[in-house]
């Protein structure tokens, strides 16, 4: 059966450290835009940590909830795409295919998510910064939209080494830059097809949902509520 | 992640030092993966160790051949040569175990930094004009040996200062050792949050001069009075990776999480319930919790009675700290007091921690000692031992002196000549110009002495003063070794070789110091006879070998390269507990109400300089990647900001991003205005890191530095600094346009600062 991409936030665990951030920063040659530019909303996060403050002082609470590309079933991005540079893999990836962009932005406009980016300049590296750039990844021009892709690098380069090796992908083979740096296990990747996966086991959880499910995007990360007070059982 | 073929031997065993004098040592003795065996595209995986923050967590770090421009004797070219691409956490390793948090991973910066000393240089204008010329390193040696042997030959050893942000591993013992037979006072060991009060308190309750280990994974209920334990505290991945699994690693059972402190951390956010607590109560808010344990009889009869016995009242049940006075005292309910007594002792497992600014307050050991007492009355080992621990430890234990008292000693020897004035100081790393409290006129200090050299690989504050620097190589240029004082109950002695060749012409701080040993002769000589850091390395490992452990090798040479292999070596996990110290005899202590700076009529805040997320104590602040990164609690980039309650702001008339100015008695900063529903009505907060003079491209002329502005007050018995001392004032000082603060969270809008955001 086909590899079908997905994965599971627990929200529960999350402890908004953002080392996703930054290892996500590391992996995918996303170029930090500056002062300025980051002042005008162009900075790139691929994977953000949200956090939604409830109450006040002396009792406010706050969560934290990481969001990236939900990698939708029925993404709105693909259809509004004029040159199908945001379309679907036969591995459920909503796959951005860099040449092909033209830079209309109307997929960062009908994302509801906000995890699309836009390169208003050419991407600078002070040298030699650019020595740290993963040749694994392409680095994105003026022009082109980008965003999370599930580590997608990763994931060819895990499935070539197994066809070599002429056997199946292992769950927890390899991961995503984000789930690999996670300490506390809040993010967790894998094959959704596989039914003895992590994810496919912790997606199907009853804590678990969908981030603006109701729009009909049908995401393929499940987010895992956060527990309350009264959820912790007493020794 | 299988580490099948991802590690190769790196090393090329078996090649020893020669102590020739004028060969570059570097030439003889690299260590990591031949040019010739990379293969472009393929991607090779060494060990390494991060060495951003004490916890010491082991890497590995994905290598492959690129093109780099370097200059080689004058030239510039193109070498091809294995490059660092990224950091992940050793899966292998017993702290952090294949995780890493947003610092280390953004580490990687510091290697391929544009504004790096490529070279030595020596000053040619004024001290702190920025002009320096390039020497060579022959030269530079020259200069440096001439500067000792003069103090030698003068019989002014003593007067030979050593100031460096603390060691890992072999490095601090080489420095120790080199000053002690030089004959100059011990080196200055200088980070503005040190964690004397901690270890002090942990000696006096546990027995053990150190930081503590957490098996959260086990826990059942977690108290932290102040402890940033998810974040910037203590082993903050390896308690991370416990608090996953408290919290959902355990079907059917669920950790509660508590947090008290005076201000929503990041760590405090995951909580389930957040309690803020007065500044500097919070030992009486533990102490009111042993109460109603200790008078219900809640926990077991003599439990806690050790920890407990350093507090005075302690055998008569605390009868000072009754709920209705410790609410008077910490503006925590007595309902909420008696509740949590209740629920700490009926909860399974329970644990109580403390750590941050309930320790930086002038009775911050109080503070400490009063939760390590309500700790071992609640932690009282019901199912396979206590949840709090000691790391093993395999090398003497870090000196508890306080940073902070032995600066203030060195910059008071250099402002007034006694007991000696330093003549010739060596710097490493430390910053205290930009960390340091103004009241000790750092500045003034270091300007009095007539040589200052440093071996920092970046031009600070501080090491902008000197005379000559000698830049050492980056940590993945490096050998690493470092033996964590937490974050596992398995002993850990972490090592590793250079993962990447040198990319400019800089030289290990630790070769220069052998090879200078060598060329002073005498004892120096004597008490460092290695050529090489890797051969004083390989010196203090190999006798690991006989204690078991992670590596299986049957010779000294096995042993060294499977270590380096590894990453490090590690002792087999055990219940075994570490042996305690003997202490002398404490007397009780006696409650101490916190003292500030500032009267509260004329400064009527607390002001609490926090560690910040992203530049730690601000030694980070150079990294684009982590100015970038949006704080998680504010969503702030690139910027300062000072954190206020939403009332406070209508009663003062601040909005969101306006420029406000904060001011002590020892001087004022400005920032933008962020309302945060996180902090008491009468507290102001601000990250630390940002502020720099000087600290390269990134972070040069950016923000305010609230260290600037705190006052010398310290904790009274450790003489620790007590950074959550200090009071201020509060004004609006402009409007946001003034203020630029940069938010990630918000609208897209192309003039940001015109709208009101949360």
């Amino acid at each position: 059966m086909a590899h079908k991409w997905g994965m599971v936030v627990d929200l529960d665990r999350c402890t908004g450290c953002e080392a996703c951030v930054v290892a996500c920063h590391a992996e995918n040659n996303i170029p930090t835009v500056g002062e300025d530019q980051a002042a005008r909303g162009r900075a790139k996060h691929w994977i953000r940590v949200e956090r939604y403050w409830e109450g006040d002082f002396p009792n406010p609470k706050i969560r934290f909830q990481p969001v990236l590309c939900q990698q939708c079933d029925e993404a709105p991005c693909e259809p509004v795409c004029p040159t199908y540079a945001s379309n679907h893999t036969p591995e459920g990836l909503n796959s951005q295919v860099y040449n092909r962009c033209i830079g209309t932005r109307f997929c960062a406009n009908a994302c509801p998510y906000s995890v699309r980016f836009f390169n208003f300049y050419n991407p600078q590296w002070d040298m030699p910064l650019q020595l740290q750039l993963n040749p694994d990844v392409s680095v994105r021009s003026v022009g082109i939209m980008e965003k999370c892709t599930f580590c997608v690098q990763r994931i060819k380069a895990a499935e070539i080494q197994a066809e070599a090796e002429k056997r199946e992908l292992k769950d927890g083979e390899f991961n995503t830059a984000c789930a690999q740096s996670c300490a506390s296990k809040a993010l967790v990747f894998g094959d959704l097809n596989d039914p003895n996966s992590e994810v496919a086991r912790l997606s199907s959880s009853n804590r678990g949902t969908k981030l603006l499910g109701e729009l009909g995007t049908k995401p393929n990360v499940t987010y895992l509520e956060r527990g309350t007070w009264e959820d912790a059982s007493h020794g | 992640m299988e580490r099948r073929d991802f590690i190769k031997i790196s090393a090329l065993s078996g090649v020893m030092a020669t102590l020739e004098g004028c060969r570059s040592a570097e030439k003889q003795l690299i260590r990591f993966v031949p040019e010739e065996e990379l293969v472009p595209g393929i991607a090779t995986w060494k060990p390494s160790v991060c060495t951003l923050c004490s916890a010491g967590c082991g890497l590995l770090v994905r290598v492959m051949q690129g093109e780099a421009e370097v200059v080689r004797r004058g030239q510039q070219g193109l070498i091809k040569m294995g490059l660092a691409k990224k950091l992940e956490g050793n899966p292998q390793h017993p702290i952090n175990r294949g995780k890493l948090c947003a610092r280390g991973q953004a580490g990687l910066q510091v290697l391929y930094h544009p504004d790096r000393i490529t070279h030595p240089i020596k000053r040619t204008g004024a001290r702190g004009s920025g002009e320096f010329q390039e020497i060579s390193w022959d030269d530079a040696l020259k200069e440096l040996a001439a500067h000792l042997t003069t103090l030698q030959t003068s019989n002014s050893a003593n007067a030979l200062a050593f100031l460096a942000r603390p060691l890992h591993g072999q490095r601090h013992e080489l420095v120790e050792r080199f000053l002690k037979a030089y004959g100059a006072p011990p080196a200055v060991w200088y980070q503005p949050f040190d964690e004397a009060v901690l270890r002090q308190a942990n000696l006096l309750s546990f027995g053990h001069a150190a930081l503590p280990t957490f098996d959260l994974g086990r826990a059942d209920y977690v108290i932290s009075f102040g402890a940033d334990f998810l974040g910037t505290w203590n082993s903050a991945v390896a308690q991370s990776i416990g608090y996953g699994e408290m919290r959902q690693g355990r079907p059917g059972r669920r950790a509660k999480f508590v947090q008290v402190e005076s201000r929503m951390s990041q760590t405090g956010a995951n909580t389930d319930e957040w309690i803020p607590c007065r500044p500097g109560t919070e030992g009486a808010l533990a102490l009111g919790i042993a109460h109603v344990i200790l008078s219900e009889k809640l926990a077991p009869q003599g439990a806690g009675s050790r920890a407990g016995s350093l507090i005075a009242g302690w055998s008569a049940g605390l009868p000072d700290f009754t709920p209705e006075a410790v609410e008077k005292q910490t503006g925590v309910s007595a309902a909420v007091i008696k509740r949590l007594a209740h629920e700490l002792t009926q909860s399974g497992s329970a644990v109580a921690m403390v750590g941050g600014a309930p320790l930086a307050h002038t009775n911050g050991l109080f503070n400490a000692l009063a939760v390590n007492a309500l700790e071992s009355l609640v932690d009282a080992g019901r199912d396979q031992g206590q949840i709090l621990g000691f790391t093993p430890v395999l090398q003497p234990a870090i000196p508890a002196q306080a940073s902070l008292a032995s600066l203030t000693a060195f910059a008071q020897s250099a402002l007034s000549g006694q007991p000696h004035a330093p003549q010739v100081l060596l710097l490493y790393e430390a910053n205290p110009i930009f960390s340091a409290p103004p009241g000790l006129r750092i500045r003034e200090a270091l300007a009095k002495v007539p040589t200052i050299v440093s071996f920092g690989n970046f031009i600070d504050e501080t090491s902008a003063q000197a005379d000559l620097i000698l830049p050492d190589h980056a940590p993945l240029e490096s050998w690493l070794d470092s033996m964590p004082e937490s974050g596992s109950l398995q002993a850990v002695a972490s090592l590793a070789p250079p993962a990447v060749l040198p990319l400019h012409d800089t030289r290990s701080m630790p070769d220069v110091l052998l090879g200078l040993a060598h060329q002073l002769g005498g004892e120096v000589a004597k008490a460092l006879p290695w050529a090489t850091y890797d051969a004083m390395l390989r010196a203090a490992y190999v006798p690991l070998r006989t204690r078991g452990g992670s590596v299986d090798a049957k010779t000294d040479d096995d042993f060294w390269d499977a270590a380096q292999t590894q990453g490090g070596w590690w002792s087999t996990p055990s219940t075994a507990h570490s042996p305690e110290v003997a202490v002398a005899k404490h007397a009780p202590v006696s409650p101490a109400a916190p003292e500030f700076a500032g009267a509260a009529g004329d400064f009527p805040f607390y002001f609490l300089p926090y560690v910040s997320q992203s530049f730690g104590d601000g030694s980070l602040a150079h990294l684009p990647w982590l100015q970038e990164l949006p704080d998680v609690l504010t969503s702030a980039m690139w910027s300062s900001w000072v954190e206020i309650n939403p009332k406070t702001g209508d009663r003062l008339g601040i909005k969101q991003g306006d420029l406000v100015e904060i001011a002590s008695p020892q001087g004022s900063v400005r920032a933008a205005a962020v309302l945060s529903p996180g902090i008491a009505p009468d507290m102001v907060a601000m990250p630390v890191g940002q502020g720099h003079e000087n600290f390269s491209r990134f972070a040069s002329g950016r923000g305010a530095n609230p260290l600037s502005i705190l006052a010398p007050l310290a904790e009274h018995e450790t003489g620790s600094l007590a950074w959550a001392a200090t009071r201020v004032k509060l004004v609006r000082a402009g409007g946001p346009e003034q203020a630029k603060l940069v938010l990630f969270a918000g609208g897209m809008s192309a003039f940001p600062h015109q709208e009101e955001r949360r």
